[in-house]
């Protein structure tokens, strides 16, 4: 099943947040909470953090499996917990017509 | 998902692009600026500025928006560069040749004001015989082009009591949206509050029977953009932010270029044209205060002051002078 972002969503890049993020990342501190992207859709805002702006990045039609293996390489967890990261994150994406599948 | 956040940059831009206009409202709000306007060069400019701040939305007013020559113009331009474009009319201009130009220009999203379901009182309160019909036909020309449409209307004494009847000539029109705009004191608002007004306590009713039709109503949206309304549970819009979103989520510009936090906020805090619209956006003192108000009086022991944060930051600030004080629209402890 091929995964891919609702065309109508906006969406941007928050880069001062997005350094501030990763910078947080090669010195082991939580960057959960800290935005790092945000969608506008149907009149209604998402913020995403690092994780969650990654995965969006990917979502061109890209399988589950691939977007895994593809956020392994740059972020140090396992896989099993990552995949159910990712997992939990599409269903609410699904759920905010923000992402299809096909 | 995460909470109150302030962009980087504003994401929406509200931008008059003329003064001019075709009606004589009695609540208008900018009747009383300039008529000065910018060169299509510099309006080319703006864009591309608005572009590197990866702005996303751009709702053009006024004025008449229509009335601004190069209107299309400048739409095609914006949505070229990516922009979801729209923009708030009177909808007299609006025939089905237009809403085609409109359309094949880029427009997303067409709004419409209508204040009333009573053609004769929308007329009388926009100053011009007819409008209220032309209004429905643009929408329904619009509607014709494939143009997203919302209707939006001022509550004030002249609907009040037809709320209900606003929502259903939403329904026939079939647009996507209506938008109840909290009346806000600013422009002629100001010198016309006196008749044109609510108490505090038809606010709350107003708005116990919005949010009644906003739960039954359905194939409608009715947005409801007050932060008062924190006090029956209910939010606005669905927004990062809590409490007024002006200054936090999107910035206007005048027809002369100048920046203000939202259109009914007098204070300019600079001019798109000559400064540096992320050092406004990011060090404006007056964008500060805004985003770090500190409500006073009764909202220090008001249990909806998280969601709320004083109401209505342009309205508050017209009617009382400082943005601190609670809401003169608020009913709490008024009986
Ligand atoms: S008392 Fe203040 S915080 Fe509470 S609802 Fe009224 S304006 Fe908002």
């Amino acid at each position: 099943m091929k995964i891919f972002r609702n065309p109508d969503a906006m969406w941007r890049e928050e880069d001062e947040s997005r350094d501030q993020a990763n910078q947080g990342l090669e010195t082991g501190e939580d960057v959960a909470d800290i935005g790092t992207s945000i969608i506008l859709h149907s009149g209604k805002m998402h913020s995403l953090n690092i994780l969650g702006t990654e995965i969006w990045k990917l979502l061109d039609g890209k399988s589950l499996d691939e977007i895994v293996a593809s956020l392994q390489e740059g972020f140090e967890v396992e896989e099993e917990v990552l995949r159910e990261d990712i997992k939990t994150f599409l269903s609410e994406m699904k759920e905010e017509g923000l992402i299809y599948e096909e | 998902m995460k909470n109150d956040l302030i962009p980087s940059s504003p994401l929406t831009v509200n931008w008059a692009i003329t003064n001019k206009c075709n009606f004589a409202c009695n609540h208008c709000y900018s009747r009383s600026d300039t008529k000065e306007e910018l060169d299509l060069e510099m309006v080319f400019t703006i864009l591309d500025t608005l572009s590197r701040a990866k702005v996303f939305s751009i709702n053009f007013g006024g004025g008449e928006p229509l009335l601004r020559k190069n209107l299309l113009e400048i739409a095609r331009r914006a949505s070229d560069l990516g922009f979801a474009v729209s923009m708030n009319s009177n909808g007299y201009l609006i025939d089905r040749d237009m809403a085609g130009k409109l359309k094949e220009a880029g427009f997303a999203k067409v709004g419409i004001s209508i204040d009333s379901p009573q053609p004769d009182i929308h007329d009388n309160f926009r100053g011009i015989k007819g409008s209220h019909a032309r209004a429905i036909e643009a929408l329904k020309y619009l509607k014709g082009a494939g143009i997203e449409t919302s209707i939006s209307s001022v509550i004030c004494k002249i609907n009040i009591e037809d709320v209900d009847g606003l929502v259903e000539m939403a329904l026939s029109s079939e647009v996507a949206n209506i938008n109840f705009h909290n009346f806000k004191c600013s422009g002629l608002g100001f010198a016309n509050k006196d008749i044109l007004d609510l108490t505090p306590l038809e606010w709350r009713d107003f708005y116990i029977r919005a949010i009644e039709l906003r739960k039954k109503v359905n194939g409608l949206r009715i947005s409801l953009e007050d932060p008062i309304i924190s006090q029956l549970g209910e939010t606005g819009e669905e927004t990062l932010v809590k409490g007024s979103v002006c200054g936090k989520l999107s910035l206007n510009i005048k027809s002369n270029g100048d920046i203000t936090p939202c259109g009914f906020i007098p204070i300019v805090v600079g001019n798109i044209c000559t400064d540096d619209l992320m050092k406004i956006w990011n060090e404006s003192p007056v964008l500060h205060k805004m985003r770090n108000k500190e409500p006073q009086g009764k909202c220090l022991s008001c249990d909806s002051k998280s969601d709320c944060l004083g109401g209505c930051t342009a309205r508050t600030l017209a009617l009382t002078g400082d943005m601190n004080n609670p809401d003169p629209h608020c009913w709490k402890n008024e009986s």
